[in-house]
């Protein structure tokens, strides 16, 4: 069970030291209670309180890294299973697949495309994080580590998707210093790969027949003393996988097992292999539904754009809402002389309205200013969006870039109208309808 | 002649001159022979409504002859007269339907029954009251001119109206317009004839009401509730009409006649009046009839769009200003019986007789009336009026109460805006927006300056005093029921505020008055009503009734909850909080940070920090956010002590809560100047032990309780 | 020590409702567990995937649309044709060329489409869309209530505004299904189911459109919602939730940037169609997973991708 704040501060030495960082006991407490802090962070708690806070407040799935420095990925230490309940906290990350069985030109083509996806997407870069290595059974070594090295040299996190035990030793030579993770323990090799992966400090990936088999690999590992797991959930279908990859993540948050308590790999090029589509609606499914590694054949914008749109989406913090920077965002070409319009920050809203207005075909600038990220009402309500925030936005950023003086500000606030051309001199203030959708016809229609 | 004797022998004519046309017909074509009405899959509608049996032959006619006649006791008992009424009109149905053996008997204007198609079409309108009622005007009116206003008037209102008898031909000699597609349905000469409208109601009931055929008691329930008809039956009334009247009010539908002699009237049903031109007012009324008002009747536009424009002095045409002349805008309750809806009245001189750019006084009179009307909705209206006057292009509105102030502009005057437009914007929106409660209104614009100030004295301000007096009544222990609100739910999923007089929301804004409002005008919205059943702790403010509702309202996500407490399960916070309240542990207190305060709190957590920790929906003991208003109540954390425990709060916020929080403190505990004790950021913003030093300097009370925890 | 599996069983479950005639009828709903999780007990009626075809002809900006519909001359031979596409369970008929801040065609000519659809659809599943304006619907859907009277057809939506009508009309009138549409709000869902039973329409005969957007455009919303309707529904057996949900993709898909853009205007992001596709197939699979029992798409390879999809997963 959780403590609340309240609890943990009765253990705390309520001196207010401050050496923790925060500013107080109660502070503090609260912050480990809502896991923004570690305990441990107090050097004066007593060896009683931290065994006991330990316990209480250990994640029922434990967090994961791999890669280093700027690549360095946190997987799994989720808490929930639905977002609403608080938040989801790792992004899932995408991999694309290689393999020894691909010629040279194959594996280079195909690394040469995913570099090709890398954008920015509401201040997060878009990229593929990782790739798949698969060492196919039977292929000549020397061929897979040079696969190995070209993946390597990307600089992207790799997974070693090998359980033949002398390839996976050379491959992690190669590139264990930049954390990869070594897929390859089941019930067979186990000790062997866990041995090769605690030597080279790597991430050990762990298969199984079926879930009691992967269960008991996990509980041997554990045994073992590694805990620095991801599970392959991979089934021999679609259903399987799904099935495996629900019930791993519900064992350990729900029920509390913790035995199931690791972030995941779903390898979608061995259930809908060649199927790049089934692959696209697979990825979909798997980012929504508790994959924490999902591994595609390849990456074009087609998929991109869509799934790192839905990856970040789902993993917003319900309490806090996506923002869109500040600023003059012209639209439809929108030059120094276009019709300015006006509208909050919240990205949902940003996003509403631009599209609206780029439908409308008419060149305009969307002025942004700083609303907290609330919608127009609630911002308004909220004091975060008046004729002051406005008016102040305006003189500040915009007078001198843009020599329209004509302001649409959003229906919904009418009211602010008079107080605007108070705050403006100069400046005509136009009300817009109520509803972004309405705004074509506005444009089309407006003089 | 009695009442019972007029229905019985009208219900025997009506019997007889059926069973003799079913007779005639069998003896001209057999019993085998089909009879039935054109297009319809109900048969005879409204026997097969009652009964559940279709007649489809004429032996079948026979039978039903036969059933209907063991529906007509003769006992002088009211039961009886309602019985032999619904028997007069399915022996109507009977009579009817041989007439159309031999084909469409109806021929000319005359309609005769409806088909199915039609009554479809007629009845989405009616159900979702688009057609807010089935008239149906039985005989010729007095003169032709009255037969044609009434009608125009239930016409312009939207109604349907149907017709039989003498009426038809004196719309025909005034050329009126008639048929299905305009909403005025003649439908034949003969008395029996009504049983066609009969059948309408059956149908509609059987379509749209999923009535089974043959439950009685669920079709007399849903024409009761649901079908929205009544009856205007013009003198010199007969037997056969009346008994058809009988039958009509047995399932709710009210008579109208102007026959003041033959039968004597029965309140609420059958109701006697010889002026025709009040049958149109009567008829809605008796049936609780509203006419959706949509239309602001004013010549300049009315939008939202219009709330923030401001009227300039150069720009103004006139302007009543409450703070320099006796000025303010008033909503009452009155009783049904003193309102003429409708009824704007302008007591003073219009617009035309005030000097350009002159400072005057208006005062605002909304007098409303309602079966569901409740003084305690009179403030939610009247806080409406600034959003509505506002909505008038060219018409600016500030303040509320007696301190008010409008400006007309010289663009809004010249379009010909008025005094009276004041009205016509507040009955229009009144109407519209409180249809649920508000029956009527009328409304009184006074601009004559010596009522102004005499009703400002005698009339508006005693009712804010007795208003502001209720307020300060109001206990959580003199109401029977508290009120969710999950209006925030959209952004804090399992959040779910309960809303009582001495606590209002977290937000601020919503009332115990504002969430009962809220709830009687749309009863199944945010604000929905939680008994105070299942006591389980008083001093905390637990109930069963209010973990119900939370658990049912946070769909499972909370299962506790306690009023007053914020160490055991307290509320949850949406994020909309004005305050948030946390431990201070050193002074054995809370200290309380307000939304507009930036700076750091004895907590070591400034007002953002809190709130992440204190929104979401979820409980955080220790910590709740709350309005500016609960400081001063006597309900603040009281099953920890009350409002002694607060200890600190930013100066700013101080300064707005004194007074009552002064009140509160000398009336519970005897401490004087109670504000003066409480910390703030100029005593210190970060550091506990300055705090306590403060207050053990003052005397706080809360060092001296038991430990919070 | 073998892995102590729990399924997650309830006692709710949600309601079935069936649209079409005879051997083509579709059930949506009748299941009591979560999208998918077929581990925790019986998925008896799969999801059912719908192709949206529009009073407006065929979509000629979409390739691989436009080449499916070839030769059709007329919306009724579409709907015919997308009756026939690959993974295809019903057809679905937006009447968005009624929109009066649109082309604003006159209710009398949407009808006569929609007849000569029932026409030639007979028994299959047939979904009507209204124009998206509330006014208008409230006068159309009910003239299209009347078209499709006896074809168990399901007509959307109704609205908190014009829920009267659309549910008198098609729910009572003409006994057809209703769609109650609201706007990504558990609460608002809620409220319109209870009012339009109230109104006297069968709970059995509601299916919910909660709302939806474009993956990347506030889907979070959307996802949350859902979740939290499935949650209550199942675990909470709140009646005025249990009905099944249908999703319009297609719309939200295809008319954001990342589908719209052009190749000119955007070279590295490769044709248009396939990130069309993309929105559209990714779109489903995460309203499928949230809880959708229908999910309305429009480009031939979505539907045969989402169709396949669903048949290894149920």
């Amino acid at each position: 069970m959780a403590l609340n704040g309240i609890q943990i501060f009765k253990m705390t030495p309520k001196t207010n030291c401050k050496e923790c960082g925060s500013p107080t006991c109660m502070a503090f407490s609260m912050k480990v209670a809502q896991g923004a802090a570690e305990i441990s962070a107090c050097p004066h708690m007593s060896e009683e309180a931290l065994a006991t806070l330990a316990e209480a407040t250990a994640p029922p799935m434990k967090t994961i890294k791999v890669g280093t420095g700027d690549k360095e990925y946190t997987l799994g230490g989720e808490t929930v299973l639905y977002r609403h309940d608080k938040t989801f906290v790792s992004r899932t990350r995408y991999a694309i697949s290689l393999c020894s069985c691909m010629d040279d030109a194959t594996v280079d083509a195909k690394l040469e495309a995913m570099k090709k996806v890398d954008y920015e997407r509401i201040g997060e870069q878009m990229y593929v994080e990782m790739v798949y290595v698969n060492y196919h059974e039977g292929d000549a070594q020397d061929k897979y580590l040079d696969i190995v090295k070209k993946a390597a040299a990307t600089g992207r996190v790799l997974v070693l998707g090998c359980a033949d035990e002398a390839v996976a030793k050379a491959a992690l030579d190669i590139c264990k210093d930049s954390k990869p993770i070594l897929n390859g323990a089941n019930a067979a090799n186990a000790e062997a790969m866990s041995k090769l992966a605690t030597d080279a400090g790597v991430v050990l990936g762990v298969s199984g027949a079926d879930l009691n088999e992967l269960y008991d690999t996990v509980a041997k590992l554990e045994g073992l003393g590694n805990k620095n797991l991801v599970l392959d959930t991979t089934g021999a279908d679609v259903k399987a996988t799904f099935a495996n990859t629900v019930q791993v993540r519900r064992a350990a948050i729900k029920n509390e097992d913790r035995t199931f308590g690791y972030p995941s790999i779903v390898n979608l090029s061995k259930i809908a292999k060649d199927d790049k589509y089934m692959q696209e609606a697979l990825a979909s499914l798997f980012t929504m539904k508790y994959g924490s590694i999902v591994v595609l054949d390849e990456m074009s914008y087609g998929a991109a754009l869509p799934l790192y749109g839905l990856r970040q989406n789902l993993f917003t913090d319900p309490q806090k809402p996506m923002t869109v920077e500040p600023g003059i965002y012209p639209i439809n070409g929108g030059d120094e002389n276009s019709l300015c319009l006006t509208t909050v920050d919240f990205a949902l809203t940003y996003f509403v309205v631009s599209g609206e207005l780029e439908r409308s075909g008419v060149p305009c600038n969307l002025l942004i200013s700083d609303a907290a990220g609330m919608s127009v009402l609630t911002a308004w309500a909220a004091g975060k969006l008046s004729s002051g925030t406005i008016a102040k936005f305006v003189q500040e950023n915009v007078e001198d870039k843009v020599k329209c003086r004509k302001l649409v500000i959003p229906g919904k606030v009418a009211v602010l109208k008079g107080d605007l051309e108070a705050k403006l001199p100069g400046w005509e203030i136009i009300v817009a309808p109520d509803e972004a959708v309405q705004l074509v016809k506005f444009m089309k229609e407006f003089k | 002649m009695l009442l019972f004797d007029i229905v019985f022998n009208g219900n025997d004519k009506m019997y007889a001159e059926a069973e003799e046309a079913v007779n005639a017909a069998i003896a001209k074509y057999g019993e085998e022979k089909a009879v039935g009405f054109p297009e319809t899959a109900y048969a005879l509608a409204a026997y097969y409504a009652e009964t559940g049996d279709k007649i489809t032959n004429l032996k079948e006619c026979k039978e039903g002859l036969a059933y209907i006649k063991t529906q007509m006791p003769r006992e002088r008992r009211l039961d009886s007269v309602f019985k032999s009424g619904v028997a007069t009109a399915l022996a109507a149905e009977i009579l009817e339907v041989t007439k159309y053996i031999d084909g469409d008997p109806y021929e000319g204007i005359s309609e005769g029954a409806m088909t199915d198609a039609q009554l479809r079409e007629l009845g989405v309108p009616l159900v979702v009251y688009d057609i807010p009622c089935v008239a149906l005007i039985i005989h010729a009116a007095p003169s032709v001119q009255e037969a044609v206003d009434l009608v125009k008037s239930y016409q312009s209102q939207g109604n349907f109206v149907c017709l039989v008898g003498g009426i038809i031909d004196q719309l025909k000699e005034a050329n009126y317009n008639m048929g299905f597609n305009v909403r005025v349905y003649p439908i034949g000469d003969n008395i029996s004839c009504a049983a066609h409208a009969v059948s309408v109601a059956s149908r509609v009931a059987m379509v749209f009401g999923n009535i089974t055929p043959g439950d009685k008691v669920g079709l007399q329930k849903y024409h009761f509730e649901r079908f929205r008809c009544f009856v205007n039956a013009f003198g010199p009334l007969d037997e056969k009409t009346v008994a058809c009247g009988a039958g009509a009010i047995y399932y709710g539908f009210p008579v109208i006649t102007n026959d003041m002699e033959y039968t004597p009237s029965v309140p609420k049903s059958l109701i006697k009046l010889a002026d025709v031109s009040k049958f149109n007012k009567a008829s809605l009324e008796a049936r609780n009839i509203k006419i959706k008002v949509t239309n602001v009747d004013i010549p300049v536009a009315f939008a939202t769009a219009f709330e923030g424009e401001i009227i300039r002095r150069g720009d103004m045409q006139v302007e009543f200003d409450g703070s320099r002349v006796d000025s303010f805008e008033l909503v009452q309750t009155k009783e049904l019986t003193e309102i003429e809806d409708h009824n704007i009245e302008v007591i003073g001189p219009e617009l035309d007789e005030f000097e350009q750019g002159s400072k005057n006084g208006i005062a605002f009179v909304v007098e409303v009336a309602g079966k569901k009307m409740q003084t305690d909705f009179e403030p939610v209206f009247e806080r409406k009026f600034h959003a509505w006057i506002n909505g008038a292009e060219g018409v600016m509105h500030t303040g509320q109460r007696d301190m008010i102030r409008v400006r007309v502009s010289k663009d809004a005057y010249e379009a010909g805006f008025r005094a009276k437009h004041f009205g016509e914007i507040l009955y229009a929106k009144i109407k519209g927006e409180f249809e649920a409660v508000v029956d009527k209104c009328q409304v009184k614009v006074y601009t004559d300056q010596a009522e102004c100030t005499r009703l400002r004295h005698e009339l508006a301000q005693a009712s804010f005093d007795k208003r502001d007096e209720r307020l300060s009544n109001l206990t959580d222990e003199n109401v029977d029921v508290f009120y969710t609100c999950i209006l925030c739910q959209a952004f804090s999923p399992s959040h779910v505020c309960i809303v009582t007089p001495e606590r209002l929301g977290l937000c601020g804004a919503v009332s115990w008055l504002d969430a009962k409002a809220t709830h009687e005008l749309d009863p199944e919205g945010a604000c929905q009503v939680v008994p105070k059943e299942g006591l389980i702790d008083e001093n905390l403010g637990a109930y069963e009734s209010f973990n119900e509702a939370v658990h049912k309202y946070s769909m499972g996500a909370l299962e506790r909850i306690t009023m007053y407490s914020i160490m055991v399960d307290p509320m949850t916070s949406c994020g909309c909080f004005e305050c948030i309240c946390g431990i201070e542990p050193f002074s054995n207190g809370v200290a309380i940070a307000n939304r507009e305060y930036a700076g750091m709190t004895p907590l070591g957590m400034t007002f953002p920090e809190l709130a992440s920790m204190t929104g979401g929906g979820v409980q955080t003991p220790g910590f709740m956010g709350h309005g500016k208003h609960f400081i001063g109540s006597k309900k603040f954390m009281a099953a920890e002590g009350g409002i002694q425990r607060i200890v600190w709060m930013p100066k700013e916020l101080k300064d707005v809560v004194a007074d009552r929080l002064n009140a509160t403190a000398k009336e519970l505990y005897g401490i004087d100047n109670f504000a003066d004790m409480i910390g703030d950021e100029t005593i210190t913003d970060s550091d506990p032990e300055a705090l306590v030093a403060f207050l053990t300097e003052k005397g706080h009370p809360a060092l001296g309780l038991d430990p919070l925890m | 020590m073998p892995f102590n599996q729990k399924p997650e069983k309830f006692a709710a479950k949600i309601n079935t409702v069936t649209i079409g005639n005879g051997d083509k009828a579709i059930a949506l709903g009748g299941e009591s567990v979560l999208p998918f999780y077929a581990f925790d007990g019986p998925i008896d009626n799969a999801p059912k995937v719908g192709v949206e075809v529009t009073d407006l002809g065929v979509d000629e900006s979409v390739p691989g649309v436009k080449a499916y519909y070839e030769g059709c001359s007329s919306v009724a031979e579409m709907a015919k044709k997308a009756s026939e596409m690959e993974g295809a369970d019903f057809v679905v008929l937006s009447l968005k060329g009624g929109d009066p801040n649109g082309e604003d065609k006159p209710t009398e000519d949407l009808v006569a489409i929609v007849k000569e659809v029932v026409e030639a659809l007979g028994d299959y599943p047939l979904v009507v869309e209204g124009s998206g304006n509330v006014e208008k619907d409230s006068e159309l859907l009910t003239k299209v209530s009347e078209a499709c009277q006896g074809k168990n057809a399901l007509i959307m939506s109704a609205k908190e505004e014009n829920y009267k009508t659309v549910g008198a009309s098609a729910g009572l009138a003409y006994g057809l299904n209703v769609g109650a549409e609201s706007a990504v709000d558990i609460n608002l869902a809620k409220q319109l189911n209870v009012i339009t039973t109230q109104l006297g329409v069968n709970a059995e005969k509601i299916v919910m459109n909660i709302g939806n957007a474009a993956v990347g455009y506030g889907y979070e919303y959307v996802v949350s919602t859902m979740d939290r309707i499935r949650n209550a529904a199942l675990s909470q057996d709140d009646a005025t939730l249990q009905m099944p949900i249908i999703t319009p993709v297609s719309i939200d898909a295809w008319s954001v940037k990342e589908s719209m853009a052009s190749e000119e205007d955007m070279p590295e992001w490769g044709p248009a169609e396939e990130r069309g596709i993309g929105m559209e197939i990714m779109g489903a699979a995460a309203d499928l997973v949230s809880g959708s029992h229908a999910v309305i798409l429009k480009h031939p390879q979505s539907v045969a991708t989402i169709s396949k999809m669903i048949k290894e997963l149920v």
